[in-house]
């Protein structure tokens, strides 16, 4: 069950020192306790999951995951902590039994995730990855998926436009 | 991609590289010392003062001795700073910088990664650089660095968007994002180049560009009449180097991707002119949009803070947008691009 048979590759390497990077700024975000630290370390985490989606060959998914996640959002945080009192540090309470009771659920989700994806049976995939796929993407996205697509641009409008009439409502509000 | 990560592990390969990676870092710093030369004789000869002339022949030496001097100077990191973003900073502001030329296509062979999202890459790697700016304005911990860090912020936010979208048309003329075919795509004589049918796009793409650079006139974020120096205010010596260094390699990346965009990469202006190398029209065309960044810089006043928000989402989103139709009733209609 445990026949882990593993070519040291280029590619190989690269996903350990991925995924080793993803955890590393995971595990700060929560355990830093500055709030700007753990944004950044978030940011950090953001970028080695687009450099396991390079590693994948999505590369449109990987760059669009910088721009919005990293460029976006991170900096979005941002702005918000720096809007707020920024001298602020959390402070760690002890409560040992349920640190204990955490740790017993983590190790036991850690289990089931582990013998779940080693007992299954990864179907090849079905042909090689076209070539150009941002391309292909773009094909599906405008002929198979059009309508969950136009679907998703109506959510992202309201979404919008509701934002917009929120913000209007408190400029309003001022006297 | 693909072949990058099927080569085998070895000591070899890594060296090259390396190699590689030395050469790029060297003709860069070598563009870097220079490019700050000419923006000093231009904008002088523009405002009729000579501009340097003293260090080395025709003042050749000057940003050497000023590199020199940057790296000689105290390191002051202030008291009340956040130290590790502080140091991080620097880094963090120029790594992406660099790791953005890794896609740019000099030549037909001559380029690193050939990356199917060329262009997406670099925006997304220019994103990184603008929370290393934050960053750095709010690790000072000084009211000019935040204000420099916000305001660099929500320009680069702001720009980004009528940046890609401007690009837009150049990809559906080529039907890629790939940078080297959308250099293929323009192949022969210079009206066939995207910066005549994608004027607008070009126009706009120019503009973003240079606030992506904060460049004058959208130097806000380090406008010294009034934020000291914006968000470097506190850093010296060799940090504050890092974050010039970084500066002008952006305008590197963004001149040399205004070129393979719009002003049809490495391809001569006539077919009859192939006999001189692609990599010579490479470097004019290159050069002559780093001279149009330093003109515009010598001849327009900053723009104020109202006006260049105003500007980005006023005028040129809904022309990026407006060049977006135009682009595909030309394909559509009159048969445009590939």
């Amino acid at each position: 069950m445990f026949g882990l048979n593993l070519d040291i590759t280029g590619e190989l390497a690269a996903f350990f020192i991925l995924a080793v990077c993803a955890i590393t700024g995971a595990v700060m975000a929560l355990n830093l306790t500055r709030v700007i630290h753990s944004v950044l370390s978030l940011a950090f985490t953001f970028i080695s999951l687009a450099g396991l989606y390079v590693l994948l060959g999505a590369e449109f998914a990987a760059f669009v995951q910088v721009l919005v996640y990293v460029g976006a959002v991170t900096i979005l945080m941002i702005f918000g902590i720096m809007m707020t009192r920024h001298d602020h540090e959390s402070q760690e309470r002890q409560r040992p039994l349920t640190e204990a009771l955490a740790g017993i659920g983590c190790l036991a989700l850690f289990g089931i995730l582990f013998f779940t994806i080693r007992g299954t049976d990864f179907p090849a995939p079905a042909g090689a990855l076209p070539e150009d796929n941002v391309g292909e993407l773009g094909r599906l996205i405008f002929s198979g998926f059009a309508i969950p697509f136009e679907l998703m641009s109506v959510l992202l409008t309201v979404a919008f436009v509701g934002a917009v009439m929120l913000a209007r409502r408190e400029e309003d509000d001022l006297p | 991609m693909q072949w990058l990560w099927d080569q085998p592990l070895s000591w070899m390969n890594a060296a090259w590289f390396t190699l590689g990676a030395l050469c790029v870092l060297g003709i860069v710093i070598f563009f870097v010392t220079y490019a700050i030369y000419f923006e000093r004789k231009i904008i002088g000869w523009m405002q009729f003062r000579k501009g340097p002339n003293r260090v080395g022949p025709f003042g050749l030496l000057q940003t050497v001795a000023d590199v020199a001097k940057l790296l000689l100077k105290e390191d002051t990191i202030p008291a009340k700073a956040d130290k590790a973003l502080f140091i991080m900073a620097p880094a963090l502001a120029f790594i992406p910088s660099f790791a953005a030329l890794a896609i740019i296509p000099y030549g037909m062979n001559l380029q690193f990664a050939d990356v199917n999202v060329g262009f997406l890459y670099y925006v997304a790697l220019s994103g990184v650089t603008t929370i290393a700016i934050v960053t750095a304005g709010w690790a000072s911990n000084n009211k000019y660095a935040l204000l420099g860090g916000m305001r660099s912020a929500a320009q680069m936010i702001s720009y980004e968007v009528p940046l890609v979208i401007s690009v837009v048309g150049v990809a559906m003329m080529t039907g890629s994002l790939n940078l080297r075919e959308i250099v293929l795509a323009q192949e022969g004589y210079f009206w066939n180049w995207n910066f005549l049918p994608q004027i607008i796009g070009f126009v706009v793409f120019l503009v973003s560009a240079l606030a992506e650079l904060n460049r004058t006139p959208f130097d806000l974020p380090e406008a010294e009449s009034e934020l000291v120096a914006g968000y470097h205010t506190e850093y010296s010596g060799f940090r504050f180097a890092f974050f010039m260094l970084a500066e002008y390699v952006y305008l590197y990346a963004i001149a040399c991707l205004t070129t393979i965009l719009f002003l049809g990469g490495w391809n001569p202006p006539l077919p009859q002119l192939a006999f001189i190398p692609g990599i010579v029209w490479f470097i004019l065309k290159f050069l002559a949009v780093v001279f149009f960044v330093f003109w515009v810089r010598a001849t327009f006043p900053r723009l104020r803070v109202d006006q260049l928000m105003g500007l980005a989402w006023k005028a040129l989103l809904p022309l990026a947008m407006l060049n977006i139709f135009i682009t595909a009733a030309g394909i559509h209609w009159f048969g445009w691009g590939g």
